[in-house]
């Protein structure tokens, strides 16, 4: 107790001295955390996003005419073996006309123009795992010209596979962009996060190094010296993350939850994912406070 | 109590040669003088004694630790609680009372507070100051403000007194009086290792002096003067 007493008055005395820069220390670990955590809620969000848009589509294998049960009743049995296939449905050229004319029946002229034979049967497959659509394509014997972006299919019956390549694709490009762009500046504001509660310890330090010399004089450990400018670092950090978690939830609730009423379709974060970043925010401002320890007390206390 | 074997130091960065082949044996309770002009080496000694700088060559012992082979992390600092230190600027923190300023040599030693309240009283009352308990450095004198510092090299019980121009910053009527304390001191038992310009006190006390020039020893003398 009179251990933890000590290393608590030195640490409160140096916050108190050293108030500006220590604040100073804090508002930076704060930014810093707040966009690390915002950059591990926007990932989150974009794989909320990215589970929406891809998880009720389906691939879809449009047959050629005439269609003849011998070969796509088969050829179901055949994609249902894929593990990533959870069902496989058959859709008529009547069903498809029928679900064309629902779907524009606000647009007369549209109905008006379709030829009811040009809109072709097709087998509707529902994915297990929306990622792993390939082995659709593959177990078909598709393969797709990279010049004119046309998908010939080796299988029998098969007049084209509409699988969303394409959308995957330029999904993936976007959060990948996204995300590593939030990480750099993350990243960057986390090594200034460092390097400004390094510099803080240093100042506390200077300002302190009468009573450091002192220390040393009489015999005082260094970690005696050292822990109180540690605790110091930590202290300064942790507010700094604890801020950011309530800005961040701040943020949740008064920019996104204001747009879940608007956008019913789209998943938003929520809660939870605040929470779920939480204990990453803490344990990166744990690790600004070790580096910044390490760095800014080299040199400086040697005996 | 301290040994010095054929100890040089040179500073690698002007390479100023602070010590040359300097052997010096010190037993215990013994008052020792350091004297010689500026530059003559005498701090350097005092700082190898507390190990605040490594010798070049050469071997440095003190109350039977080889110095060289201290630990940082706890051989040094054991070896600094049974070393008193007092400078020609006292080094106390303008911050705390008289008491503040030897309880914090106690406290960041990790003495318990029953002990810390025990013993600053009884020191500052045995350095004379058991009435200025809760005043600051800068309402005492300078003399009162050496008491402190003494108070405070003493309080956890040292086997050794360095003090490096105790008197420097004091006029002759106030430096007898702190030679006095630390004739006090060296009489219960406390090696006593003291470098001073202070002719008159040498002179006065007649204790062993050993005189430094350029680095080399080039007197040592029981029961010696200045020069």
């Amino acid at each position: 107790m009179p251990l933890a007493d000590y290393f608590w008055r030195e640490t409160a005395s140096g916050l108190r001295r050293n108030g500006m820069v220590a604040f100073a220390a804090m508002s930076t670990s704060f930014i810093a955390l707040f966009l690390f955590g915002l950059s591990l809620l926007i990932g989150r969000q974009i794989d909320l996003l990215v589970q929406a848009v891809t998880g009720n589509v389906e691939v879809t294998v449009y047959l050629t005419d005439p269609v003849r049960s011998e070969i796509y009743i088969p050829m179901m049995d055949q994609l249902r073996e894929l593990p990533a296939v959870e069902s496989v449905t058959f859709e008529s050229k009547e069903e498809a006309y029928q679900r064309f004319l629902d779907l524009f029946s606000a647009q007369r002229q549209v109905i008006e123009n379709a030829d009811p034979e040009a809109i072709p049967a097709s087998l509707r497959v529902k994915l297990a795992d929306t990622a792993q659509y390939a082995q659709v394509t593959e177990a078909l014997g598709c393969t797709t010209d990279d010049v004119t972006g046309a998908t010939v299919c080796a299988a029998p019956g098969v007049r084209k596979v509409n699988d969303f390549r394409e959308l995957l694709d330029r999904l993936s490009t976007i959060t990948d962009v996204l995300s590593y762009g939030i990480g750099f500046v993350a990243l960057i504001m986390l090594a200034s996060a460092v390097a400004l509660v390094a510099n803080t310890l240093r100042m506390g330090m200077f300002a302190r190094r009468k009573e450091i010399g002192i220390m040393r004089l009489v015999g005082a450990t260094n970690w005696r010296i050292r822990v109180p400018f540690l605790i110091e670092g930590l202290v300064e950090a942790l507010i700094g993350g604890m801020l950011a978690i309530v800005a961040l939830f701040l943020g949740k609730v008064f920019f996104i939850d204001r747009l879940r009423g608007d956008l019913l379709w789209l998943p938003l974060i929520r809660n939870s994912d605040v929470l779920w970043v939480a204990p990453f925010i803490l344990v990166a401002a744990v690790l600004i406070a070790v580096v910044a320890g390490t760095i800014g007390m080299r040199r400086f206390l040697d005996v | 109590m301290i040994s010095l074997q054929h100890v040089s130091k040179t500073y690698p960065k002007n390479g100023v040669i602070a010590l040359d082949d300097a052997s010096i044996e010190v037993e215990k309770g013994e008052f020792v003088f350091l004297v010689g002009p500026s530059g003559s080496g005498k701090s350097t000694t005092l700082r190898l004694l507390t190990r605040e700088d490594d010798p070049t060559s050469g071997e440095v012992y003190v109350a039977g630790k080889h110095l060289a082979k201290l630990s940082v992390w706890s051989g040094v600092p054991k070896l600094r609680r049974n070393i008193g230190s007092v400078f020609q600027d006292f080094k106390l923190l303008q911050d705390k009372t008289v008491f503040e300023n030897v309880a914090f040599g106690l406290d960041v030693i990790g003495k318990p507070k029953h002990v810390i309240d025990a013993r600053v009283p009884e020191i500052l009352d045995y350095v004379g100051l058991g009435s200025k308990l809760n005043n600051f450095p800068d309402e005492l004198s300078g003399g009162e403000q050496q008491r402190v510092s003494i108070a405070r090299a003493c309080v956890n019980r040292p086997l050794v007194l360095l003090a490096d121009e105790p008197t420097g910053n004091l006029d002759p009527s106030t430096s007898v009086d702190i030679m006095r304390l630390l004739d006090k001191v060296n009489k219960i038992g406390t090696t006593v290792v003291m470098a001073t310009h202070d002719q008159a006190i040498v002179d006065a006390m007649r204790k062993r002096v050993i005189e430094l020039d350029s680095g080399k020893i080039v007197r040592d003398q029981a029961r010696g003067v200045y020069s």
